[in-house]
């Protein structure tokens, strides 16, 4: 301390520890947050069931997708990324999951979702989707479903963690058009 | 900057960098912005720079006092052996005088 030069070097470097240690607080304070977030999710309409050459099923569904997020938003949150997917699960293939919408939420006041949106449901569409599981399955017909949606919480500081809101009880049509 | 004074400068960084973070924290915390914590911290940290880091007189309140200085009663070897490399006579005449 006895020069200035140390005196800088001093400053700083308990300066940064203490923003290290401001930084990891308001990143704990998170874990006190309990968000009520508000989800509805509803197919409006189911298109034609198709079977394509390749042995792949496909269908077209009209989505309502309704979401109040606002209450995810704490003061340590930069943005969410929120995505609907399509979740079934078959013995012969596992858990599939295939990503119909996804969007980035960036600003509280922006967190209130109301679309309505057209989706296919192709079966080679999870390998490029989100947590995709190989899968070799057969057919689409008369698939119980469900819709979840999933919200990636991103923070300024501190951990990154996803959480999800899932809508059961959606089938696909028995037969092909 | 004497002994007191670098105490001081310490105790005054630590306390006012400690104490800007919590009140950064407390305001960021209740006005719901992490910006502005931030914002509160970093003019935290350029007032404790002020504070500290130039000489300022209060840190020189307590005057170092020096003993006084002590004479030796031989000359040194190194004005010995420059005499002698200089190969003058009377070296040991002019030792012999003190």
């Amino acid at each position: 301390m006895y020069s200035w030069i140390l005196r800088v070097n001093t400053v700083l470097t308990l300066s940064v520890t203490v923003l290290a240690a401001l930084c990891a607080v308001a990143s704990m304070t998170d874990g006190l947050h309990r968000p009520s977030p508000a989800v509805e999710l509803k197919v409006l309409n189911v298109g034609p069931l198709e079977r394509l050459r390749n042995g792949d099923d496909r269908i077209a569904l009209t989505l309502s997708i309704k979401a109040d997020l606002e209450s995810v938003f704490t003061w340590n949150t930069k943005q969410l990324f929120v995505f609907v997917a399509a979740e079934y699960w078959s013995p012969e293939e596992g858990f599939n999951q295939i990503s119909l919408w996804d969007t980035i939420i960036e600003k509280k006041e922006n967190a209130k979702i109301d679309q309505q949106i057209k989706s296919k449901m192709l079966r080679k569409a999870t390998r490029v989707g989100y947590f995709t599981y190989p899968f070799q399955g057969k057919d689409l017909r008369g698939r119980d479903f469900n819709l979840t949606m999933y919200w990636n919480v991103m923070p300024i500081s501190g951990a990154f963690f996803t959480d999800k809101a899932v809508v059961p009880g959606f089938q696909l049509p028995i037969s092909y058009n | 900057m004497d002994w007191e004074g670098q105490r001081l400068a310490e105790l005054l960084m630590q306390y006012i960098l400690l104490g800007s973070a919590l009140v950064a924290f407390l305001m960021g915390y209740v006005s719901g912005s992490f910006s502005s914590m931030i914002y509160v911290y970093l003019a935290g940290v350029v007032v404790t720079f002020m504070a500290t880091v130039p000489d300022w007189p209060f840190f020189n309140r307590h005057p170092f006092t020096w003993l006084e200085p002590l004479y030796a009663e031989k000359p040194s070897q190194r004005v010995l052996a420059r005499q002698q490399a200089a190969g003058k006579k009377g070296v040991k005449s002019s030792q012999a005088r003190r």
